[in-house]
């Protein structure tokens, strides 16, 4: 018993991962220099130090990108490099999928897709690519832990020192959460950078979790994402945007809160010092915010009616404001923004009191989804935050309010709301009978249907015609009576009458604009506190330097 | 600054006016296709493009050719080659010749066969139709509620996410534009196109074309082409040969194909002349691209901003 026990224990070595490791760093040493890869030499070093068959995570969600890394990647020779299993948060760039087309990579577990969604589409059909599993973000992330832990993380950081500590600028987002996932688990880190320094304004990631630092031979891709020019907000969503400041913010007592990006929410934003302040809710409301830095909230800020502001990422042009107001933003010792994308997203899932955001197409429960038939985009950020976590534990009288039982058990829930306008672009009815998802979970072979926000997470929903407080709705009938009562004259308004209508506004079920105290009339641009980029450039005292294509003047 | 990866886009059938070979760039390039397709038809290109001439699909199609090969040409001369390839229905064989998969002669004349077969197939009664504004899901609906064995009826074309055209008999196409009206299309219109291209009804010519093809040489592309029917980027020169024979009767993939276009990284379209239809669906579809067409913004400011992104 004994000598079998003991022999077992010495046949056994407990370092598997970390010797295999070593090995491949042996097999680049007569390219690296110490821990720099050569710019033009990282292909090579690719080829070494990614093995046939690993799990390889490579960095980007749909503002940050580590391209050079993933244009490396591509011009890999594929007899030497197969069969990669790619773990992508965001599949935005051509060459991520040139990686399937070319053999390289044949499995990807990912969460979004938006700009690559037909090729993705058309390569599943094909049999090019193999699909593991759509995520949610932070789903994602969490996989990473567990049972897709990479083998190799190609990520990208603004600046590395020669020792390998990294600053990550603005653009912290997700690097420092797929770095750990491999360094901790005997996995290889190539970073690449803008700029090797010898000292950092700060570190963000420590040397001992970095094993390459190759510089690029451009800067990484950054895309001005949250940025919405004013100039095209319509008379539409400032009417919305007043609906949902007296009717959910103002009404439910709204301080903690994430926007979905769009101009209805960029028209939110700037109604907050005009409309917002004659409504005397400064200080009530939207105090504290899970957001990148949209522009479009500077003249908020600047009116004293944001306390916080944690990001997921940075936005182009918003460096200088954020270094200048630091009671507002999280910033590290040298100024500037610390983002997380993973914390953001916890953040923005388990301690705000409303998601708010927007939608391609809504069935007549609320069911939501951005998915077109023909097209995979997976999900962004809203399927995270768009829900109402089971977990939550501590009450807001945001949350307490849609608490509609005296169950002594019973509990508040986090508001999701999705505001949209009847018809979409093209004429075509939002409300639709049945979710093209539908179509595209048959389609694709999808494990469940796409959908990107689940009818029984949302609250409330509001049109250009009202508000439905699903939250209230106590069966599938009435909810369905409540969508359509604010569905306009698209076919699934045409099913409800006047009538009904009565009723559920008297039941509080749903309210119109002049339940509201609101006149469609008063709904015009000049509510809003900055009519264009050049006026948010002036509320920010010149601080903010948007985009040449935003720049107008 | 970062390289913009270049579409040249070649235009179908519908975009053809009179007098458009005169309107090619003047220079010795265009000079030599005309003449070149002069001695395959053993007559002058230019009789094809005078107003009578182009009432007649062969007329169109070679006029088409001859219009997009020789502008390409011009291009590569001076020095501009694009990423990418792409033609609308005979705007492929265009393309074909763009990317060095078959060789101009031999496109003239497959292209002539193309039209005869096109016009013999159905001299009359049959054309090609319009509809706006409606998902091809719905309009496949309409399709089924009118069907016809005698006079058949199919959705071909889809140019833009809500753009679809239909091809058939006159008799129930009109029906079914009628229907369509009535039930959410914002547009529902007859086409001035005399054969119902891009459906099952012309499959014969299909067969003949790929006939005519196989004994024609082919090469591997030094331009990735964007096919038409499954909208795919082939590099494959069978697979190009096949769909340059069957597209003539399969619909024409045109909002996917120019969708991958524009998700393999193409941020600039240049349409080859003649007309504009290719370069105002990409900027509708692609407000983040740029598309130009030489008709409408002249050979020389296109090569200048190609070159520059380049």
């Amino acid at each position: 018993m004994q000598t079998t026990k003991q022999s077992v224990r010495n046949r056994r070595s407990w370092t598997t991962r970390l010797d295999a490791k070593n090995k491949r760093l042996e097999n680049v040493s007569h390219i690296t220099n110490g821990n720099i890869i050569p710019t033009n030499r990282i292909v090579e070093a690719l080829e070494k130090l990614i093995r046939p068959g690993d799990r390889v995570v490579m960095e980007g969600n749909n503002q940050k990108q580590a391209s050079f890394l993933s244009e490396a990647l591509v011009q890999t020779n594929p007899s030497e490099l197969h069969d990669l299993h790619m773990i992508m948060s965001s599949i935005s760039r051509p060459e991520h999928l040139d990686l399937f087309e070319r053999g390289i990579a044949n499995k990807v577990d990912f969460a979004y897709a938006g700009p690559q969604s037909l090729r993705i589409a058309q390569m599943l059909e094909d049999g090019i690519l193999k699909m593991g599993e759509i995520h949610t973000y932070i789903e994602l992330y969490g996989r990473l832990f567990i049972d897709l832990i990479p083998s190799v993380a190609l990520v990208a950081a603004d600046k590395a020192d020669r020792y390998g500590n990294l600053y990550t600028g603005a653009n912290t987002e997700e690097t420092p959460t797929l770095v750990e996932a491999a360094a901790f688990r005997d996995g290889i880190v190539i970073v690449q950078v803008n700029e090797l320094t010898d000292e950092l304004p700060r570190v963000d990631i420590p040397s001992s979790w970095i094993d390459f630092v190759v510089v690029a031979d451009e800067p990484f891709q950054l895309e001005p994402l949250f940025t919405r020019d004013p100039r095209h907000i319509t008379d539409i969503q400032i009417l919305q945007a007043m609906m949902v400041l007296r009717g959910i913010y103002e009404k439910h007592e709204v301080k903690s809160l994430n926007h979905g990006i769009g101009f209805n929410t960029a028209a939110i934003e700037l109604l907050l010092p005009t409309y917002g302040e004659s409504l005397g809710l400064k200080g009530k409301i939207c105090k504290h915010w899970a957001l990148n830095p949209h522009p479009t909230l500077i003249p908020a800020i600047e009116s004293g009616w944001v306390d916080s502001v944690h990001c997921f990422g940075g936005e182009v042009g918003m460096e200088k404001y954020i270094a200048s107001r630091r009671d507002v933003f999280f910033t590290g010792r040298d100024g500037s923004l610390r983002s997380n994308r993973t914390l953001s997203q916890m953040a923005g899932q388990y301690a705000v009191d409303l998601f708010i955001g927007s939608t391609l197409q809504m069935d007549q429960y609320g069911n939501s989804s951005t998915v077109t038939r023909g097209r995979l985009a997976g999900y962004g950020g809203a399927s995270n935050m768009g829900h109402n976590p089971g977990g939550r534990r501590h009450s807001t009288p945001a949350w307490l309010n849609m608490m509609t039982s005296d169950d002594p058990l019973a509990r508040g829930k986090k508001l999701v709301v999705q505001v949209v306008e009847t018809f979409q672009a093209g004429n075509k009815p939002v409300f639709v009978e049945s979710l093209d998802a539908i179509d595209v979970k048959r389609d694709v072979g999808l494990a469940t249907a796409p959908v990107m926000i689940y009818g029984d997470d949302v609250t409330h929903i509001v049109t250009e015609e009202g508000i439905a407080y699903l939250y209230k709705a106590d069966s599938m009938e009435k909810r369905r009576e409540a969508v359509s009562a604010i569905a306009g004259v698209t076919p699934l308004g045409l099913t409800t009458d006047s009538k009904k209508t009565e009723k559920l506004r008297r039941e509080g079920i749903i309210a119109l604009p002049e339940d509201l105290e609101i006149r469609r009339t008063d709904a015009k641009r000049s509510l809003l506190a900055a009519k264009s980029v050049e006026e948010l450039v002036e509320w920010s005292d010149g601080l903010y330097e948007p985009p040449a294509k935003f720049r107008s003047w | 600054m970062i390289k913009l990866k270049l579409a040249f886009l070649f235009p179908g059938q519908g975009s053809q006016y009179p007098g458009l070979l005169h309107e090619l760039p003047d220079n010795p390039i265009v000079e030599n296709v005309i003449t070149e397709a002069n001695e395959v038809l053993n007559e002058s290109v230019y009789t094809l493009h005078t107003e009578e001439a182009l009432t007649s699909t062969r007329s169109v199609q070679l006029s088409l050719l001859t219009s997009g090969v020789a502008t390409y040409k011009a291009f590569e001369n001076s020095g501009v080659t694009p990423d990418f390839v792409a033609g609308h229905s005979i705007g492929a064989f265009a393309a074909a010749v763009a990317a060095g998969v078959i060789d101009f002669k031999d496109a003239v004349k497959v292209v002539n066969l193309r039209g005869e077969l096109m016009e013999k197939a159905y001299p009359e009664g049959y054309g090609m139709g319009v509809v706006l504004g409606m998902e091809a899901h719905k309009l496949q609906a309409i399709i089924d509620r009118h069907y016809d064995e005698q006079f058949p009826v199919y959705m071909s074309n889809q140019n833009a996410n809500d753009q679809i055209t239909l091809s058939g008999a006159l008799v129930r196409l009109q029906s079914v534009l009628d229907d369509a009206g009535q039930n959410g299309a914002r547009c529902a219109s007859l086409l001035n196109v005399s054969t119902p291209s891009h459906c099952p009804l012309l499959s014969s010519v299909s067969d003949e074309l790929i006939e005519a093809l196989h004994d024609i040489p082919i090469y591997r592309p030094s331009i990735p082409y964007a096919g038409n029917r499954r909208a795919r980027l082939l590099v494959d020169p069978v697979d190009i040969r096949l769909d340059l024979a069957e597209s003539v009767s399969a619909a024409v993939q045109w909002h996917d194909a120019s969708t991958v276009l524009y998700e393999k990284g193409v941020r600039l379209f240049i349409e080859m002349p003649p007309g504009n239809v290719l370069s105002r669906l990409a900027t509708n579809a692609f407000p983040e691209a740029r598309a130009l067409s030489v008709a409408d913004h002249g050979f020389e400011d296109c090569h200048f901003i190609a070159s520059i992104n380049n």
